[in-house]
């Protein structure tokens, strides 16, 4: 059995300039399925200098708005996604699993990916396994490519681990571990990065928003710095001793690769800021509005004559009788057990949703705790940032913990009485 | 309350036909899967190492799968022993691997009598009694496997 690592694939070959100072670790407070926060960013280009703040509307973060609590296990793989494939009887099997945090941000890529391995062998119509944003999105890739395709999975997208993500474009947030991904690794990355951002701009301004743009605001009552996370000497154990990550400086990151699309945080002058805090960055950020995208993409999926069949899987000789002879499998965390995949290491995350509140359409991020408003409601989450990507490693337990959100509403509310309003 | 009643209270909590299979199932058939014993121990074991994600009823979350309704679809025509191997690899999900392989049995013997598979004399753990599987549901279905002797299904 052969399983072709993320290196099997050519360099994407335009990250050399790309290199800068900025940082993305504002981002992490968007992370997909929730973050561990990591501070935020350091500033980049000047703000544009209006002199007064914007006129915003300010966000109810009462606990009475508060709706639901979702909680999620994102699929650390220590090397990356398995972008593999191996044969097994007369089968195909193309996988497409294991992105950590990254799912949503990297699914276009990732497909692509998976797509092209699948066409290689000329099939007329494959399967997928797994109907979360990977599997999803794989299948209208795949029929796009004029394909028929049929998806076997336990439950259509909306009840999946993809839809209790937080659902913003973090491409890097705990996709895998810098050591067991290798050097190459960081090319199949940007990649997939740079196709999915391309195929994400294309659903911006259709109707029901599936793609958006939102401002993001950092507030700090001191200078706000880049956070590092060096390696402690006293941590000496790592993944490879211990099987899971031991520390921050074990996660990989590439988010630098993609700065000169991604939009950077930028200082906000103290006479711009509405805030009632010392200290303000603003960054525009993309995110993902779970129904309205999940409804689109499974639309498409049915308009293109896809078929869907409700059927769970318990070994791997299950999909080699499937009748498509190539199957692209898309199981996410699931491939722990059904792939006796050991090298996904769970890492739990979990979020809090208001009311929707579309007039204070924008995000604040104040101590552990970040505030995001979505089409299906404004997204809370309350990680503490001194913890960072290791927050919920290891933490399989996938039940909601409401008062870690009721919490977090508490230590945000203050902050969110916004100057002119 | 008896394994029998609480077996047909999960299937009518979760919306099932459930008088019809918990009608065919026979009270020590041959056929049986599981003691009614092991079923009455791996209730008070399901209360309290699965039902905080599964629910009091097997009834399942939005996110978190019943054991009921599709549970039955997805099991019936596979050997019992998939079953049990998959809860002995794969839960309790916050630490898989946890539960004693008896625990384990019994756990399986409460889902398969709540989900009106028969019960019967031979205790479900050893070799021959895992490799049987689960009929389809449906009064003929799980009449035939109350009327089986052990190995003909």
């Amino acid at each position: 059995m052969r399983e072709a690592g993320p290196g099997d694939f050519s360099r994407a070959g335009r990250r050399a300039v790309l290199r800068g100072a900025g940082s993305f670790a504002a981002m992490a407070g968007l992370q997909a399925c929730a973050p561990g926060g990591g501070g935020v960013a350091s500033a980049g280009s000047p703000p544009s200098a209006t002199g007064r703040p914007p006129s915003l509307v300010p966000l109810r973060a009462t606990l009475d708005q508060l709706i639901d609590v979702k909680c999620c296990i994102r699929p650390l793989r220590a090397a990356g996604p398995n972008l593999g494939t191996e044969v097994i009887g007369d089968t195909l099997i193309v996988h497409n699993y294991g992105h950590g945090g990254s799912g949503w941000s990297l699914s276009w890529g990732s497909a692509e990916i998976a797509v092209g391995k699948a066409l290689s062998v000329l099939p007329e119509e494959i399967a997928v396994v797994g109907c979360g944003i990977i599997g999803l999105t794989s299948a209208v890739v795949a029929q796009r490519a004029g394909l028929k395709v049929t998806i076997y999975a336990r439950e259509l997208i909306q009840r999946t681990r993809s839809f209790r993500a937080s659902g913003s474009f973090t491409p890097d947030s705990r996709v895998a571990l810098a050591e067991p991904a290798g050097p190459q690794f960081g090319d199949t990355w940007e990649r997939m990065a740079r196709l999915s951002w391309k195929a994400f701009r294309t659903y911006l301004g259709l109707p029901g928003n599936p793609v958006e743009f939102v401002d993001s605001y950092a507030l700090s009552d001191k200078p706000i710095e880049k956070r590092h996370w060096p390696a402690d000497p006293a941590i000496t154990g790592s993944f490879a001793t211990a099987g899971a990550p031991q520390q921050n400086s074990e996660f990989a990151h590439y988010n630098e690769r993609i700065k000169d699309i991604m939009p950077q945080a930028v200082d906000i002058p103290a006479a711009e800021n509405p805030f009632p805090v010392a200290y303000a960055q603003r960054q525009s950020a993309m995110h993902f509005n779970f129904a309205s995208y999940g409804h689109t993409l499974l639309s498409e999926f049915f308009e293109r004559g896809g078929h869907f069949v409700n059927r769970d899987f318990h070994s791997r000789a299950e999909l080699a009788a499937l009748p498509q002879k190539v199957v692209i499998h898309a199981t996410g965390y699931a491939a722990r057990d059904l792939w006796g995949d050991r090298t996904i290491i769970p890492v739990r995350g979990q979020t809090g949703w208001l009311v929707p509140q579309h007039e204070a359409n924008y995000g604040v991020r104040y101590r552990n705790v970040s505030l995001l408003s979505k089409g299906d409601g404004v997204v809370v989450m309350n990680n503490n940032p001194d913890i960072g990507e290791m927050l919920g490693v290891g933490n399989s337990l996938e039940l909601p913990d409401r008062s870690a959100i009721e919490e977090g509403l508490a230590i945000i509310a203050p902050v969110l009485r916004v100057r002119g309003a | 309350m008896t394994v029998a009643r609480k077996a047909a209270a999960a299937l009518v909590a979760a919306g099932m036909a459930g008088s019809a299979l918990a009608a065919a199932r026979g009270p020590a058939a041959e056929g049986g899967f599981y003691t009614a014993q092991q079923a009455s121990d791996g209730s008070a074991l399901y209360a309290e190492r699965c039902a905080a994600c599964h629910g009091p009823a097997l009834e399942g979350t939005w996110e978190i799968p019943a054991l009921t309704g599709k549970f039955v679809a997805n099991w019936a025509g596979r050997p019992v022993g998939d079953l049990k191997a998959y809860v002995a690899r794969a839960m309790p999900q916050f630490a898989p691997g946890s539960l004693a392989p008896d625990e384990t049995d019994r756990i399986v013997a409460y889902l398969l009598s709540a989900n009106g598979w028969p019960s019967g004399a031979t205790p479900l753990g050893s070799g021959a009694t895992l490799d049987r599987r689960l009929p389809a549901p449906g009064p003929r279905g799980m009449a035939a496997a109350a009327a089986a002797k052990p190995g003909e299904l």
